[in-house]
């Protein structure tokens, strides 16, 4: 780590041998910046990447499919914040894997979700895990969530147009209490009190929008977050398999559960039938 | 004199179509690789076979290498990426040997191969990667890559040409998947299958992908990767399939601790 | 899918924005305030390509606060225009333009005139009177057009203004939520579009400052996320 701050603050120091050029973070330069990132020969880099990989299942016919296809859901409210995501990654209509984990813990405090391109969200926050440890160096005190989602936003900006496929929300608890930010490969950036991403994210949005309220209780919350993913994996092929909750306090997140799709909308479904049968045989009752 | 005398009608169909020049540096070599982790050893599998297309360019074509003494990578999709792969990890392995006078550990391996394909993010190696061998606590470890080098540990994981016919029979076989245990046994724990289990799962799911896919077959070499301390007994005692042959793997560094074994037979050829 | 308007009027510029973010059909977001203040008397409406939009208005916000305290007076907003005209037109020659329109609205203190501008990505301006960008064009130009007329006064353009705002929610399919800031002598103010009478608390807020205050008037709805942008 030493090694990296001292490269990180020698400023106008141009990699000259090739044993500078293995100093930095991966493909990143002893600034920071990226470097050694393989562009092919052609007159249209851009083309070419959509021409033969499929991050979005826009082009199937692709031969190279990344992981891809989700639903994720963060939200604020009195008790902090839940992040809750499903765990399936799809390529083309194959099921890669369904024990993906979606929630990125940046550090102990800092979330990140991934919606898009897995290595995309995978790598950069990856490394805005690093950029933040940094900071805290530097300044001594914890880096606030509006400026680690501005890092992660500046980086991703810096790549539009060239191919990154990420949708993410960063979520934390700083000074300001808790914040939650939605940081998208377009360069988007925005600070909200709900958010969904994802192909499963207009189902999740059903269920979470007619359940949200600030002033949930904790369980009450937890319920929420939980309801709508397994809502989304039901309704969207892409999404599916497991559940994992995840709720953001002040003392920083705690990894609440991981939950099977399937198992849990049959217990639901049952919990429905129950009440409704309770609900009639009351009436009965009356009657 | 006639020899030189062409027809000009086929010299002229040399320029009748218009000549196309686009970049594709990617072709699709078939094949089939496979990673199973138990308790103290780790399993890597895959044919030999490369072919494109419907020809078939060779009947041996390594897909499995040992990388340290505790990890081996199996790579699939096209051979020449992943063979350029292979090499430029095995050097950065290397170097990193010489900076540290020690191997580098699995996990670490397995961040070093993410950064390496994300590095070619916009040009990206065609390569699945699957990554097998022996954790710093001794447990065996699988770690399975995407071509852009998202990555996952797992407990096994099949790629590459047939992993739509191998992969659900090993989520059957190894996270128990659809199964019930009977009334009043033990529940099933993932991940704790004896070897000899393991490697029976392993040549039935290339004995099976050779039935029904046509890429996959020729030969087959399984690498195992035991923890230190493990008995390779069980290894030799074992009835080997017929034509199967099994020898040590000597280690890339001091050895004494893991140790790698090299089990490989042949496959169907048609 | 963007909206925004403006008019002028005496001594003032109104200038209104949609308020809603999101991808494709989903909107994530009905609060995102889209009006920057980028000087003391001076206001930008951005729409366009979502992530250019914002990083458009942070960057034209900094240059022209470095101008002014390199100089110690703002750029007045014909300048300001013209500058900004400038940086899209180079930016639409570059390697990754920036896809965003403007309406820039401002006082001139040193003349006391209000100007707008209509601006869009190809950096084509425009000196205009009233102006609408996005959706907004087709259905409130010719509503501004009947009702505008010069040197109207504040709670009239404000009558002109409300009657766009109830056109596009009338006949435009897309759902907005509308914000609005008045840009005078004073500074740059936001309006509450739902209140009774605007203008009147307004003028009770400026009354209520001290004319000496230095610091002009940030507009209040959403005023965390500008100072997080």
């Amino acid at each position: 780590m030493n090694a990296i701050i001292q490269n990180l603050s020698t400023p106008s120091h141009l990699p000259t041998t090739e044993e500078d050029e293995l100093k930095g973070y991966g493909n990143l330069d002893e600034m920071g910046r990226i470097k050694g990132m393989q562009i092919p020969r052609v007159p249209d880099p851009t083309a070419f990447l959509n021409l033969y990989t499929d991050s979005m299942s826009s082009n199937p016919e692709a031969k190279i499919k990344l992981a891809h296809g989700t639903t994720t859901l963060a939200f604020r409210f009195k008790g902090g914040i839940i992040v809750a995501v499903d765990s399936r990654a799809t390529a083309g209509s194959y099921i890669a894997s369904g024990t993906v984990k979606k929630v990125i813990e940046i550090n102990p405090y800092l979330l990140g979700t991934m919606a898009g391109g897995a290595a995309d969200c995978q790598y950069w926050e990856t490394y805005l895990g690093m950029r933040c440890r940094l900071y805290e160096l530097r300044n001594k005190e914890r880096i606030s969530v509006a400026a680690a989602s501005k890092i992660l936003s500046n980086i991703v900006y810096g790549y539009k147009g060239r191919g990154l496929s990420m949708g993410t929300m960063i979520c934390g608890w700083d000074k300001t209490g808790p914040a939650l930010f939605y940081v998208d490969s377009e360069g988007q950036r925005l600070k909200g009190d709900l958010f969904s991403v994802g192909s499963g994210s207009t189902f999740a949005y059903g269920v979470l929008d007619q359940g949200y309220s600030y002033d949930l209780s904790d369980e009450e919350a937890q319920e929420l977050g939980r309801r709508s993913i397994i809502a989304a994996g039901h309704r969207d092929a892409f999404s599916g398999n497991t559940c994992n909750l995840y709720h953001v306090r002040e003392n920083g997140w705690e990894f609440i559960g991981n939950y099977d799709v399937s198992q849990q909308w049959y217990e639901y479904e049952a919990k429905k039938k129950a009440a409704r049968e309770a609900a009639s045989s009351e009436m009965a009752v009356e009657v | 004199m006639t020899l030189l005398a062409q027809s000009p009608m086929s010299l002229h169909d040399t320029y009748a179509a218009p000549v196309e020049h686009r970049f594709n540096p990617y072709s699709e070599n078939g094949g089939t690789i496979l990673a199973i982790a138990g308790a103290d050893f780790s399993v890597i599998a895959g044919d030999t076979r490369q072919s494109e297309g419907y020809s078939i360019q060779t009947r041996y074509a390594r897909k499995v290498f040992q990388l340290t003494d505790n990890a081996v990578l199996a790579t699939n999709g096209f051979a020449a990426d992943g063979k350029n792969f292979v090499r430029r990890l095995k050097q950065s392995l290397e170097w990193y040997q010489h900076n540290h006078h020690k191997q580098m550990g699995l996990k670490a391996i397995a961040r070093l191969i993410q950064t390496m394909l994300y590095g070619r993010r916009f040009f990206p190696y065609y390569v699945y990667n699957i990554l097998g061998g022996i954790e710093e606590d001794g447990s065996g470890a699988v770690y399975s890559f995407d071509p852009v080098g998202s990555y996952e540990r797992e407990a096994c994981r099949a790629a590459g040409a047939a992993q739509a016919l191998v992969q659900p029979f090993l989520d059957n076989q190894i996270y128990f998947k659809n199964q019930q245990p009977e009334p009043g046994a033990e529940p099933f724990v993932p991940g704790r299958l004896p070897l000899s289990t393991v490697l029976g799962l392993v040549v039935d799911s290339f004995t099976s992908a050779t039935e029904r896919h046509i890429e996959v077959g020729d030969g087959i070499e399984i690498f195992i990767v035991m923890a230190k301390g493990r008995s390779p007994e069980s290894l030799l005692d074992e009835k080997l399939g017929e034509g199967m042959t099994i020898e040590e793997v000597p280690p890339v560094g001091e050895g004494g601790e893991e140790r790698t074994f090299l089990l490989s037979g042949p496959l169907k050829r048609d | 899918m963007e909206c925004a308007f403006a008019i002028t009027g005496k001594d003032f510029v109104l200038i209104a924005s949609d308020m809603s973010a999101g991808r494709s059909i989903i909107q994530m977001k009905s609060n995102e305030n889209k009006i920057t203040p980028v000087g003391p008397n001076l206001a930008m409406a951005c729409g366009g390509e979502p992530g250019d939009t914002s990083r458009f208005a942070d960057y034209v916000d900094r240059n022209l606060r470095l101008y002014h305290i390199r100089n110690n007076f703002p750029l007045p907003p014909p300048s300001a225009a013209s500058w900004v005209r400038r940086i899209l037109a180079e930016s639409i020659r570059s390697r990754s333009p920036y896809a965003v329109n403007v309406l820039l609205g401002g006082f001139d203190t040193t003349t006391s005139k209000p100007h707008l501008y209509w601006l869009d990505y190809l950096g084509t301006k425009a000196d205009i009177p009233y102006a609408a960008q996005g959706v907004g064009m087709y259905v409130t130009l010719s509503t501004m057009d009947k009702w505008w007329y010069e040197n109207i006064e504040r709670r009239e353009a404000l009558d002109v203004l409300n009657k766009c705002v109830d056109e596009v929610k009338k006949r435009v399919t897309i759902k907005f939520d509308f914000n609005c800031v008045l840009i005078d002598k004073d500074g740059v103010h936001s309006l509450d579009l739902k209140s009774q009478d605007p203008i009147a608390e307004l003028e009770a807020k400026v009354a209520a400052m001290k004319p000496s205050d230095p610091e002009p008037i940030i507009p209040s709805s959403d005023a965390p996320a500008i100072a997080a942008a």
